[in-house]
């Protein structure tokens, strides 16, 4: 978060655009607190994650740790050793798939729901549990779920199925998305709604009139507005995706299984576990580069400042 | 099917018997589960291990037995405390910021507006490692405990919460007419008096979003939870964490008590969304997260 200047480094030609603010007594003193969470817990933090990257910090000198030796760059040698890549490539597929997966889902479901009906408000609550159940509740429940024993493998033998193991290993890959899946594509789903939302009457009726068939009216007519917020929701979405630790941290347990060891696991594992937290601060400030990319294009993408472009409301 | 007329018909993006199938479909997909879970909470933990769907004995047993079997109670009024400070301090936190940042321009402050969007993105597991140092720090060099306390945890939900809960702020005080405003200030009022005596009122409704929203993080959270807090201070998340993932290497399995306590844990989560449903969504869309 930025710090903030004094007012008086406002620029004339600012002063002439913005009429209608206010401009004697700027209340700027009300963001000191937030400002001040800000610095403390994620500012010095970022700066304290860089400097103790390039430490060898472990549990003898964590009490200690303004006293560990520093070692430059040596931890993020060592990250690309002890497989951050195979994390890397396990997180980005398993991000990047979770959310191909659920487009399809969530404009479906927000298609089915975009037209009034009897029960329609139940069925859109219905639509939000997955989004709505905490992610430890979804994972424990899948969990018990997909024991060898449990109800999965059970349903599964009754079509001679043998389900095998689930939980561990090359299949918790797999389990792994088809859980996230389940949580994740009522997000697509309330994004689409609202992109459904704002096409206008006429353009419905419009098509209607020329009497077009349901799948070219939908794919020529009504997908194309959906196309850019589904590209945003996308992007937020495989974010989410990546930074999600619960959702493996509670289904497989840590250390977790090779096939699922997301890049939040090994930042986890290598610090509370191995306890090499030097190593742990290389891998999560790696972590980071490769997120800011989605990031600054959502960024990017996001209208941040209605007032500027659209002027005074 | 009620409504009939023609708009509605021009509407309809689907052929009827698709819309049925697909609606069928994915409400089996979402219920199926979640009726799983009703039932194997009212069935007996051996009934679970055996992959029964039915119960083949019903009993309120596990709800009963989970509050033993697990540290359950503390966990939940620990996540109740922490969440519920954490709730409102960061919609206040939240609308104070937000007033400035629209109604005032100064310098960096369409940095901190981008930065409120970015930081929502930040792993929280690149935050996690330097957060506990410090906070140990803080007990080491300041002699102020604050790891295994539920204001550490309290001070780093309110931070991760607030560039949310800002946002949030930010899109609904744009629509607000400032007339309100101005005339208090040319009656004198103070800022303080106009966001106490005009903001808070009108923008009520935002306010119950981005508390509802502060809350769900830290009532969500595992991460933080699981290393900044000590068994006394366990939250309602860490406890069922604990117990699931005892289960492995031959304990006896108590999956029903696991699913009972899951349903206890998701209650106030649901009834949060059940009742600010309509306010929700609509924050939910606008701010792109969970």
């Amino acid at each position: 978060m930025a710090t903030l200047a004094p007012p008086e480094q406002k620029t004339p030609t600012e002063r002439v655009r913005r009429k209608g603010v206010t401009e004697q007594q700027r209340p700027l003193w009300l963001l000191t607190p937030g400002g001040a969470l800000m610095t403390v817990v994620i500012v010095l933090p970022l700066i304290l994650a860089l400097w103790i990257s390039m430490i060898d910090l472990d549990q003898y000198t964590l009490r200690r740790w303004v006293e560990a030796p520093f070692i430059g760059l040596d931890n993020y040698v060592e990250s690309f050793s002890s497989g951050l890549l195979n994390s890397i490539w396990i997180s980005v597929s398993f991000a990047v798939i979770s959310t191909i997966a659920t487009v399809p889902i969530g404009i479906a479901a927000a298609l089915v729901t975009q037209n009034k009906y009897r029960g329609r408000g139940l069925v859109r609550a219905v639509f939000l549990i997955p989004y709505v159940l905490p992610s430890f509740v979804v994972a424990s429940v899948w969990r018990t779920m997909l024991q060898p024993d449990g109800i999965v493998n059970a349903w599964l033998a009754k079509v001679g199925i043998d389900g095998g193991l689930w939980l561990s290993g090359p299949t918790s890959y797999w389990t792994l998305i088809l859980v996230e899946i389940w949580a994740a594509w009522p997000f697509i789903y309330l994004m689409s709604l609202a992109a459904l939302q704002s096409v206008d009457h006429e353009v419905h009726e419009a098509s209607a009139v020329d009497g077009a068939p349901w799948w070219p009216k939908l794919r020529r007519v009504i997908l194309p507005y959906l196309r850019g917020p589904v590209l945003l929701a996308c992007l937020l979405a495989t974010l989410n995706h990546i930074n999600n630790f619960t959702l493996p941290f509670v289904l497989f347990g840590a250390p977790a299984p090779e096939d699922v060891n997301v890049m939040p696991m090994i930042v986890y594992v290598t610090s509370f576990q191995s306890l090499r937290f030097g190593l742990s601060a290389a891998m999560a400030v790696l972590s980071l580069v490769l997120i800011a990319i989605p990031l600054f294009i959502y960024l990017r993408a996001v209208r941040l400042d209605v007032h500027e472009e659209g002027g005074r409301k | 099917m009620s409504t009939t007329s023609a708009s509605a018909e021009a509407t309809r993006l689907l052929p009827r018997w698709m819309l049925f199938v697909l609606t069928a479909v994915l409400v089996a997909l979402v219920l199926v589960p979640v009726l799983y879970i009703v039932l194997a909470s009212l069935n007996s933990d051996v009934g679970v291990a055996s992959g029964e769907f039915w119960p083949s004995s019903w009993s309120l047993d596990s709800y009963s037995r989970i509050w033993t079997t697990a540290d359950l109670s503390t966990g939940i009024l620990n996540s109740l405390i922490v969440c519920a400070f954490t709730a409102v301090a960061s919609a206040v936190l939240g609308t104070t910021t937000a007033y400035v940042l629209v109604r005032y321009t100064f310098f960096g402050r369409l940095t901190i507006l981008r930065g409120l969007v970015g930081l929502q993105s930040i792993p929280g597991t690149l935050m996690l490692l330097p957060v506990f140092v410090l906070f140990s720090s803080a007990g080491n060099y300041l002699g102020v405990t604050v790891i295994g306390t539920r204001w550490g945890l309290f001070i780093a939900y309110l931070t991760f919460a607030l560039p949310f809960s800002t946002w949030v702020m930010v899109t609904y005080l744009r629509g607000l007419p400032r007339e309100l405003e101005e005339a208090a200030r040319t009656d004198g009022a103070s800022t303080l008096v106009i966001l106490w005596r005009i903001i808070f009122p009108l923008s009520l409704p935002a306010i119950v979003v981005s508390g509802i929203f502060a809350f769900l993080l830290g009532w969500n959270d595992v991460l933080f939870a699981s290393v900044l807090t000590r068994p006394e201070t366990h939250t309602a998340a860490v406890a069922l964490q604990i117990v699931g993932s005892s289960q492995e290497g031959g304990a006896l399995p108590v999956y029903s008590q696991i699913m009972a306590a899951s349903l206890i844990c998701a209650a106030p989560v649901v009834l949060l969304y059940l009742a600010f449903q309509r306010y929700l969504v609509g924050g939910l869309t606008a701010g792109g997260v969970k």
